[in-house]
């Protein structure tokens, strides 16, 4: 093994082991079993919900003629609605404080998702165009 | 016997499962790449938010230079706005490589349990930081824990984690992206850059989207921060409102003093009529909040050391600012001397001209240059000097 590796080993352990030494020591303000849950349901929810629903939407999509630009804008819009989504449910709303989530994400969300599907249309009517114009 | 038979089509069915991802973008070089740039983001998020660690909890007697003005205000931007533009890339990346939870047997030898383990806590550590990050900006507390607490630690486990992981997977970067010489297939790049486009493309609209939460001239693009820098009392947006802080009542109590004590020569009681009296100085400065958003205003007020002058405070001392608040966790903060003998630095009584608002801090609010929101304090009432 050389030097470098024993390093980068020698280092990300180090990291590791403080984090975890940290959380621990930590325990009043880190909840370790709160914590934990969230740290493994989120890999659950990953690996056993959304990726398997993202593989059932990449095989349906695939079936499609021109696949690549609805894909596309797919993966776009759906990512931008995962990151949207806290704020659309507004969850941290607060009577006495207006300026938290001052916006219409609901309706901002909509904006977006509508300029990426007007997009990906715009780009699906030029492909086929120039699929056509080649075969002419 | 049985037994065996099913085992035997357990083991074939596992063993085939990789095989049914057909698309080539599963690919070591697509993971290569995506590697690289998460390598880049994961590093910029670890050192802006030791920075901001380290900058609310500074260890002994560290002091933080007050200038340039805007860093914090830049650093944790980068941070928070940065954060969520790494949740398509981790997305990405974790889709490329899914293929390999599956791989059969799960484990080939001691050595190469401990590896996925290991990739187990970066891939749990890495959701664990984007998504609690990003609910955390929604201010949707769904948790037992603190999350600052919770954040700084799991930062560490991330980031150690990834580094073992560098070391294990450098060959292979090396070999994708820098080394390679054989001629792919036309119409496999052309895949390969449509997916990174793509991904690229959601990294730049979470952004363009965002980023004017704390860059102004884009706030018109903001439609999903949540924040608008121009949005709040008087025109700028407040974290903590003096009814969450108990203190409605207290502020307009008209025997209100500001008082200047500890390591003092003289010690003041200063009432609201007398601060107005004192030298007024106006400033522009940013609030640039730990949640990424920031805002610029211009404050008129005191010179802290124009007070800490009048009351004959030493130029190294720590002054301790306190609030009217009662508990929290930012009831008071330490201001330390590049801080309180920097010009810019006031305790503020209006904003554009106008007395604070109850939920900036009337009467009396710190604020300075370089410096987290969370230690602007408001409704200030005591200065004490150690």
């Amino acid at each position: 093994m050389n030097v470098g590796r024993s390093l980068g080993y020698g280092l990300g352990g180090a990291l590791v082991v403080a984090g975890v030494a940290g959380l621990v020591v930590d325990a009043r303000l880190t909840d370790p079993l709160g914590w934990a849950l969230w740290f493994g349901g989120l890999i659950v929810a990953h690996d056993g919900v959304l990726v398997p629903l993202v593989l059932l939407a990449g095989v349906a999509v695939g079936r499609l003629r021109e696949p690549s630009p609805v894909r596309a804008g797919l993966t776009v819009a759906a990512v931008l609605s995962l990151v949207a989504l806290p704020m659309v449910a507004g969850i941290g709303r607060r009577a006495d404080n207006s300026s938290l989530l001052p916006l219409d994400y609901g309706r901002n969300l909509l904006v977006v998702l509508g300029l990426i599907a007007l997009v990906t249309a715009l780009t699906m009517i030029a492909v086929r165009l120039r699929g056509s114009r080649r075969r002419g | 016997m049985r037994d065996s038979a099913v085992k035997e089509r357990v083991e074939t069915l596992m063993r085939g499962v990789p095989g049914r991802f057909t698309s080539g973008l599963h690919s070591e070089r697509v993971a290569a790449r995506l590697g690289l740039w998460l390598g880049i983001s994961f590093t910029v998020a670890f050192a802006t938010g030791l920075f901001s660690h380290f900058m609310q909890h500074p260890p002994g007697r560290l002091a933080w230079p007050s200038r340039p003005v805007g860093l914090y205000r830049v650093t944790q931007g980068l941070h928070v706005i940065g954060g969520l533009a790494t949740i398509p890339l981790l997305l990405a990346k974790l889709w490329t490589v899914y293929p390999k939870l599956w791989q059969w047997p799960p484990f080939r030898s001691l050595s190469h349990a401990v590896e996925r383990a290991l990739v187990l806590v970066l891939v749990g550590a890495s959701l664990f930081q984007s998504i609690t990050g990003l609910l955390n900006v929604s201010y949707a507390y769904l948790w037992p824990f603190s999350f600052p607490a919770a954040h700084y630690w799991t930062a560490y486990l991330l980031y150690g984690a990834l580094v073992i992981h560098v070391v294990n997977e450098w060959a292979k970067v090396r070999r994708q992206l820098w080394t390679r010489e054989e001629v792919e297939p036309r119409e496999a790049v052309t895949t390969r850059r449509r997916f990174l486009g793509t991904v690229a493309a959601a990294s730049g609209l979470t952004v363009l989207f965002t980023v004017g939460e704390t860059y102004a001239p884009l706030s018109g693009l903001a439609l999903l921060a949540p924040r608008n820098p121009h949005t709040g009392p008087q025109g700028l947006p407040v974290n903590k409102s003096a009814a969450a802080a108990g203190v409605t009542a207290v502020i307009r109590d008209p025997g209100y003093r500001l008082t200047v004590t500890g390591a003092v020569r003289t010690p003041l009681a200063l009432a609201y009529d007398d601060l107005l009296r004192l030298p007024q100085h106006t400033v522009r400065l940013p609030i640039a909040c730990v949640e990424g958003w920031s805002a610029e205003a211009e404050w008129s007020g005191i010179r802290l050391r124009d007070l800490a002058a009048l009351a004959g405070v030493a130029p190294d001392a720590v002054l301790t600012v306190e609030s009217l608040e009662r508990g929290g966790g930012y009831r008071s903060s330490e201001v330390r001397p590049p801080h309180w003998n920097d010009p810019l630095t006031l305790l503020a009584l209006r904003i554009d001209g106008a007395p604070l608002a109850p939920d900036h801090g009337f009467p009396v609010r710190l604020i300075a240059p370089n410096r987290p929101g969370v230690l602007q304090t408001k409704w200030v009432s005591k200065v004490v000097a150690a």
